[in-house]
């Protein structure tokens, strides 16, 4: 979103706050450092080999209940990773939000996409143990694309009675836009193409969760359609609508933590240079088991494994795959503030790293220390 | 040397003990305003208005939950009712204002502001350790 609209919306928005009662008004914001030192290869566009501190978040939200049933809001977003992102404020989302009652809202404007435990709140580091979540379902170099859409959603929720828990659910449709400065248009220029404005397309999907009568356990699925479609001087891309499908269950039972994903998501990717046609096929197969656990009030450690494959190559190949072990820990100094410190394991290249930062090509193993300071209120 | 070591751990030990003790002793009331006709809720109800799964009583009334800031009426309350602790209380509403789902719940620094706020604030319902003036808010009873 242009400078100006994103001006135009924070105007609508402290218009709308200021006509009514300013004690519904709430601002809430977060600021993140991170830091990342790796052996052998260069990871995320930064330049970790050497030790990188390329690494700065923040988001300013504002919200305002107009009525009993009418919320508006929205939310600012910088973010700098390596060569991601960039200093300018982003649109993170923008919605007004109509609660008929518990079974049924509508949230319009520019919306947070579901799919899957966390893809809505990834950018939130605050709310988790991990400096990176598993990269195989939520790379931090493609995040801005997958994070949102312009449209709307439905949702709501089920009472299936005491024995039975409740059924959350969630619909949406809109169109999303590639990260000028994102990861996908990085690797569409290492085959030379450029774009006079970035890859587009539309998206929906639903996601649908029991939480079940077990206290703390959820189940879950989602499903998620997106195509993408440009031309630039040099070709076009074109990638006809595809589902990604995710499953997976989390269980919070006092200080233990457990969550498990499995997504599947085959994409076809077309690249066309005047009368040459290059495809490529892609079938990602992605999932992690994570554990989580409070050993005090202020320190929670934890770790996972995630694990990317893409089955239409040769497995064998380190750059069709990337498994990931990893251990962290955090510490709440205190409600505001919070460090953490996480150590990976990585085996492959199929994720994570680029061509810019590794002129001389990249090795199958990094291990990789990350660490990320935090402020949110 | 050794006794005195032995002493500071045990006297950790019984401070530690001392304070559940505290903690598992303490009363709280759950208190709603007048306006609200229902005078009984369940666990899983509680449960679901303070993590914002649901905005209304089971008679379809608005309901207003509101929250101390700290404190260990709070501590108790979230831990018996919700099953949080204040910390994880904490993420679980920031995940939904930093998302777009939701606003922060209204939060007291004392118990006396938030029976002031729910004896004026139709729907409203929070939680004391004991309520000076039973008619200013009714006192609602968990289902068990």
């Amino acid at each position: 979103m242009s400078r100006r609209g994103i001006g135009l919306c924070f105007v609508l928005v402290c218009a709308c706050a200021a006509a009514q009662d300013m004690d519904h008004l709430q601002i809430h914001g977060f600021a993140t450092q991170g830091f990342l030192y790796s052996s052998n290869n260069n990871y995320l566009t930064m330049k970790s080999g050497e030790g990188s501190l390329q690494w700065t978040e923040g988001a300013v939200s504002i919200s305002d209940a107009v009525t009993d049933k009418l919320r508006i809001g929205m939310q600012l977003h910088m973010s700098q990773i390596g060569d991601f992102g960039g200093p300018k404020l982003v649109v993170d989302w923008a919605s007004g939000d109509y609660t008929f009652n518990d079974r049924v809202g509508v949230r319009v404007g520019k919306i947070k996409t579901p799919m899957g435990l966390f893809n809505d709140s990834q950018d939130v580091d605050s709310l988790f143990v991990w400096v990176l979540l598993p990269q195989a379902m939520y790379p931090v170099d493609n995040r801005d694309y997958n994070l949102s859409e312009m449209g709307g959603e439905v949702y709501g929720s089920l009472d299936l009675g005491t024995k039975r828990g409740r059924l959350h659910y969630r619909g949406h449709i809109g169109g999303s836009v590639l990260d000028e400065n994102g990861g996908y248009v990085r690797q569409l220029e290492q085959y030379g193409m450029t774009f006079p404005s970035p890859p587009s397309g539309k998206t929906y999907g639903g996601d649908v969760r029991w939480a079940t009568p077990l206290e703390g356990l959820t189940v879950g699925s989602s499903a998620i359609s997106t195509s993408v479609d440009a031309a630039g001087p040099m070709g076009s891309v074109h990638t006809p609508p595809t589902l990604t499908l995710g499953q997976y269950a989390q269980w919070d039972r006092g200080k233990l933590h457990l969550a498990a994903e499995y997504w599947r998501s085959p994409l076809y990717i077309v690249l066309t240079y005047g009368p040459m046609r290059q495809v490529m096929p892609l079938d990602s197969r992605a999932w992690y088991p994570m554990v989580g656990y409070d050993v005090a009030k202020k320190l929670q450690v934890g770790t996972y494994y995630s694990h990317y494959v893409n089955k239409t190559q040769s497995t064998q190949g380190f750059v069709s795959y990337s498994k990931d072990w990893v251990i962290s820990g955090r510490y709440n100094f205190n409600s505001y503030f919070y460090g953490k410190l996480e150590g990976h394991f990585l085996h492959g290249t199929g994720l994570g790293y680029y061509q810019s930062t590794n002129p001389n090509g990249v090795k199958p193993n990094t291990k990789m220390l990350a660490a990320r300071i935090g402020f949110s209120f | 040397m050794r006794a005195t070591l032995r002493f500071a751990v045990y006297a950790a030990g019984l401070g530690v003990m001392l304070t559940c003790a505290v903690s598992l002793a303490q009363e709280v009331f759950i208190v709603a305003n007048k306006s609200v006709s229902i005078s009984q809720l369940n666990p899983a109800e509680i449960r679901e208005l303070f993590t914002g799964t649901k905005s209304r009583f089971s008679d379809g009334s608005r309901a207003v939950p509101v929250l101390l800031k700290g404190g260990p009426v709070h501590e108790v309350f979230l831990h018996r009712q919700v099953g949080d602790t204040p910390e994880e209380f904490r993420m679980r509403w920031r995940k939904l204002v930093f998302t777009g789902q939701g606003s922060m719940l209204r939060e007291f620094a004392s118990e006396a502001a938030m029976l002031e706020y729910v004896s004026v604030t139709p729907g409203a319902i929070g939680y004391v350790s004991r309520v000076v003036d039973p008619d200013a808010v009714k006192i609602l009873s968990v289902q068990r």
